[in-house]
């Protein structure tokens, strides 16, 4: 199978890539109805899989799950998620057969084998989808003609799908036709009941392409994500530590304070998070990034091109056939880090700490949605996507790290988010020695130390302005303001 | 504890929008204090206070005792949120069933004598090895209970030591307070009269913030006021109408409303409840009691949808035979539903007068444009309530007795077919409560509603309800 995306020509490559609209609410008054009474057939039963289940079967589908018969026998997890939520649960051989609609939620390096095994089984004129692409775009997966082939990508983990379906809300989503596979030409219009069965109408759908969400969905969780807030934890911690910061503290103040000061950029994005420091303190984590910004940007620009050529899934899949072995290595290496061992300590550090005492982290996340965003849109990829794979799932990631620290979050992000966050570590790592060797604890550790904090009006305003009208800021208003145009009226 | 605890002029802040005001208040070494008022008055700020909760910006407060035992819905919610970020279901394909409840004890407790001779008088020494994500509302509060007792304070605090207990282990509870009295310093709230214990000897009565009078439990005269003071009249109250033509569709009254033929809940490892029958004809109100843990919540969730085994059970309600294609909103639109799961569930940033319209749209914050009519109607809710000046602001500002009032005001709000009240008084003061079980009343004497009342104080008995289902959790 070869790389989908280098086998289009040029003009149809950027066409895909700028694919992502948003939808209007009233695309979505008929609901989940295209699929009533339809069969969805559900592979793996994990963390998408149980929680997409569970919202379809209340939005009044009939949802079943193909398990693997080990997972079966052996009564696995996957197994127990589907029967103790009163599941019926069967084996592909006696599911799938009988399915319209099967959606493939099994982890992404699974899908190959998955997907090769469940075609020959699917009845014609069904439909396969998807909540991620990598499958289509990277593998080059070529699927049955007679089937449709779809992709309805909640932009949160399943748990969240869940929650926020119970409230009556739900979370955004993108959506995709594979345009190879819609023979019938009815690919839309089972993603949109489909999308809204996961209650993620309520909250935004946008229109795009399985090759836009697979490239931006790569370059997000391997730079800002999950690469930078890696790199920026070991980094801040080791500089901590060296400047005789107390350990407990400065494993605390990094592993919560990434998901503080996002929570401040999830409410009103870079703007907002910048607007919690002092203003001496803001201006120094302006400074900060631009320098970190200038430092940072081939590497980013490298990611982007690595990702676009397919070399990056080509080297990530000959590690994946090599049994993981740089992956697994890295792996091991991250949990014998100094700030993955050193526990954090009890002691309370008060919100407004977080900020005045992470300057320096501030300025990472700042210099990483900034540049994510910036590299994403120079490669044809539309504002809405950057937006959504940079600065809106920032703060998703920042919580895994606040719960369990850089081990637990890379074996529980998927394996391509940690094999590219493999990279990223490796290659900035050393790229911003130089510059941490001139970073002091009135950034990282301790806060400014000032007895007068005036500042100049003149570079305060240039700063402000800088902030508020870079790309990402209009873009995330507009798409924060739909996703919470109901919320807002509270 | 030896030394006096001493607030002294205390003004303690505990929020933007809360604190508590010239406090003068000395417990001595050898006595028991109650802590009463209304709700939002402060009591549970005061309790939390002596386990060093709040910021003293003006007067001083000393004595304080190092190791305080505390039990409160904060204690509970903080367990209770605890283990929701210790769940990492969400990163990991496992549904995380929660830090065993044992582990939970182990982590306060060295006297491992004491906690097993607690958890049997609790009656949840069975329930150890359960995760605490499997624990009823009223087992985590046991857990706590006995986490407090158990960690050998040097002082204990109780904030409202018999809410959420089922009716036998009330008595137990409070022989076991009684005794422990006898040489450990004691912090009671109470939200009751007629469950104030009869070896508390002191009474503090807080009135917005201020000590209002302290009373000392063997004067009469004293005590008989306090008596009236809880015993106000409840004002002739009248329901705000439903807004017509936007309920729910109307039902055929030749059905049954519920219908419930041999239900059975299991997981993998332990039976709820099985070969259950409930039938509920329109305007036939029930009354559901049973001890902790027998699966009053779990079958209240097969009727709301909630739980996820109702589609493999035979269930109809509301016109629906479940698993025949409706949505879960189908069936919510007929409900009303207030509990505590829900009150703790209820996690969104939103304005009191929000809460009570998101009942209109079975809804956990609000994601529709309210009408004008239906803000009209949340108003009138409001001053029934007594919570008219607090309208704009948040929702989690408030005490936890009026968070549920403005949560059983959203149930009541769209004259729902069904409206099910697990525990609706949980921790409500005398008055408080008085004012829900006349709305409750008002409720079942009309004829467009259908009650299901789960509580477990004999006290509080509604008028008009006439049928009982008991599960007896012998499981
Ligand atoms: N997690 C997120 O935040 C997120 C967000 C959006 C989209 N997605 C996408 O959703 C999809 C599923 O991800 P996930 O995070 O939900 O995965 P997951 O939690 O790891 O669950 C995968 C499930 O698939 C089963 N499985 C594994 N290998 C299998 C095989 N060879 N054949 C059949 N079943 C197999 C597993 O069960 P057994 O091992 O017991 O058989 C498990 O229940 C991926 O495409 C991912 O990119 C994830």
């Amino acid at each position: 199978m070869a790389n989908y995306f280098n086998t289009l020509p040029l003009r149809e490559q950027l066409a895909q890539l700028g694919k992502c609209e948003f939808m209007d609410p009233a695309e979505f008054t008929d609901g989940a109805t295209y699929l009533a009474g339809k069969k969805l057939v559900i592979i793996g039963c994990g963390s998408q899989g149980l929680n997409q289940g569970l919202n379809l079967r209340d939005s009044g589908l009939d949802v079943s799950y193909a398990l693997r018969e080990a997972a079966i026998r052996d009564q696995r997890q996957s197994w127990k998620n589907a029967t103790e939520n009163g599941f019926t649960v069967g084996t592909p051989e006696e599911l799938i057969p009988q399915a319209d609609l099967v959606l493939n939620l099994t982890p992404d390096k699974q899908h190959s084998a998955v997907v090769t095994e469940t075609v020959p089984l699917m009845k014609k004129n069904s439909c396969l989808a998807y909540s991620h692409g990598f499958n289509i775009v990277e593998e080059g997966m070529q699927v049955r003609d007679d089937i449709t082939v779809i992709m309805v990508a909640p932009k949160c983990p399943g748990t969240e799908v869940r929650e926020e379906y119970k409230r009556g809300f739900g979370v955004p989503t993108l959506i995709a036709v594979h345009e190879d596979n819609d023979p019938r030409g009815e690919g839309l219009a089972i993603a949109k009941a489909y999308a809204a069965g996961t209650g993620g109408h309520k909250a935004g759908v946008l229109m795009s392409s399985f090759i836009a969400e697979v490239k931006s969905d790569l370059m997000g969780e391997q730079t800002i994500l999950c690469g930078m807030l890696q790199t920026g934890s070991l980094l801040c911690f080791d500089k901590m530590i060296e400047m005789n910061v107390e350990p407990g503290y400065a494993a605390k103040l990094v592993q919560i304070g990434w998901e503080t000061i996002t929570e401040a950029l999830k409410h009103g994005g870079i703007t907002n998070m910048m607007d919690r420091l002092s203003n001496p303190a803001k201006l120094k984590a302006f400074d900060l990034a631009e320098e970190l910004k200038t430092i940072m940007r081939p590497l980013y620009n490298k990611h982007m091109d690595d990702i676009m050529a397919g070399d990056f899934s080509e080297g990530m899949m000959e590690d994946w056939a090599n049994d993981d072995a740089k992956l697994l290595a890295w792996r091991k290496e991250t949990g014998e880090t100094a700030f993955e061992t050193t526990p954090a300590s009890d002691q309370e550090i008060p919100e407004q700490e977080y900020f005045d005492h992470g300057i320096l982290m501030v300025a990472m996340v700042k210099a990483g949605v900034e540049l994510a965003f910036e590299t994403m849109t120079a490669a044809g990829i539309k504002e809405e996507s950057a937006y959504y794979e940079s600065l809106h799932e920032t703060p998703l990631i920042a919580n895994t790290i606040a719960r369990k620290k850089l081990f637990e979050m890379n074996s529980t992000i998927s394996d391509t988010a940690e094999y590219g966050c493999y990279l990223y570590n490796h290659a900035c790592l050393p790229l911003l020695s130089d510059f941490m060797s001139r970073i002091n604890t009135d950034v990282i550790g301790r806060g400014l130390d000032l007895d007068d904090d005036g500042v100049d009006n003149q570079l305060l305003i240039e700063a402000n302005r800088a902030i508020r009208s870079h790309p990402v800021e209009a873009i995330g208003q507009t798409l924060r303001g739909y996703m919470s145009a109901m919320k807002k009226i509270t | 504890m030896l030394n006096n605890i001493i607030f002294d002029r205390a003004c303690i802040q505990f929020n933007e929008s809360f604190s508590l005001r010239e406090i003068d208040w000395v417990i001595e070494p050898g006595q028991v204090w109650a802590i009463m008022g209304a709700s939002g008055s402060g009591k549970s700020a005061l309790a939390a206070a002596l386990a060093g909760a709040g910021r003293v910006t003006a007067g001083t407060l000393r004595g304080l005792v190092a190791d305080t035992g505390v039990v409160s819905l904060e204690s509970q919610a903080a367990l209770i949120e605890r283990e929701r970020l210790r769940d990492d279901s969400d990163i990991t394909d496992r549904i995380n069933e929660g830090t065993p409840a044992r582990e939970i004890l182990d982590e306060v407790c060295a006297n491992a004598k004491l906690q097993s001779r607690l958890t049997r008088l609790f009656g949840i020494d069975s329930l150890l090895d359960r995760g605490f994500g499997k624990l009823s509302t009223g087992e985590t509060r046991k857990l706590l209970f006995i986490r407090a007792l158990a960690s050998k304070p040097d002082m204990l605090v109780i904030d409202g030591p018999f809410e959420g207990l089922d009716a036998r282990t009330v008595p137990v509870i409070s022989e076991l307070l009684r005794n422990l009295a006898n040489d450990l310093p004691m912090v009671l709230v109470i939200n009751r009269l007629d469950e104030l214990p009869e070896f508390v000897s002191h009474i503090a009565l807080l009135e917005k913030g201020r000590i209002k009078t302290t009373v000392n439990s063997s004067d009469t005269t004293a005590m008989a006021a306090l008596s009236q003071l809880f015993h106000l009249q409840t004002a002739d109250i009248q329901i705000p109408a439903a807004i017509p033509g936007e309920s729910a569709p109307p039902l055929d009254c030749n059905k049954p409303l519920v219908n419930i033929r041999n239900a059975s809940v299991r997981y993998t490892d332990n039976l709820v409840f099985e070969n259950l029958n409930w039938r509920i004809e329109p305007g036939q109100h029930w009354q559901l009691t049973g001890p902790n843990g027998s699966g009053k919540t779990s079958l209240l969730n097969l009727v709301t949808g909630d739980h996820p085994q109702c589609y493999v059970n035979d269930i109809f309600v509301c016109g629906h035979q479940r698993g025949s294609g409706e949505s879960i909103w189908d069936i919510k639109q007929h409900i009303g539903y207030v509990s505590s799961a829900l009150h703790w569930d209820y996690r969104v940033s939103i304005s009191c007068k929000n809460v009570i319209i998101s009942g209109f749209y079975d809804s956990i914050g609000l994601y529709a444009k309210a009408t004008d009519l239906q803000q009209e109607i949340a108003v009138q809710w409001l001053e029934i309530l007594g919570l008219q000046a607090r309208a704009g602001q948040p929702f989690n500002q408030l005490s936890h007795g009026d968070q549920h009032l403005l949560l059983i005001a959203r149930a009541m709000v769209k004259h729902p077919h069904l409206l099910i009240l697990d525990e609706p008084c949980f921790g409500l003061d005398d008055l408080s409560r008085q004012l829900v079980l006349a709305l409750i009343e008002k409720i079942c004497g009309g004829s467009e509603t259908t009650v299901i009342y789960v509580n477990h104080h004999a006290q509080d008995q509604i008028n008009g309800i006439n049928n009982y289902l008991t599960l007896d959790g012998a499981t």
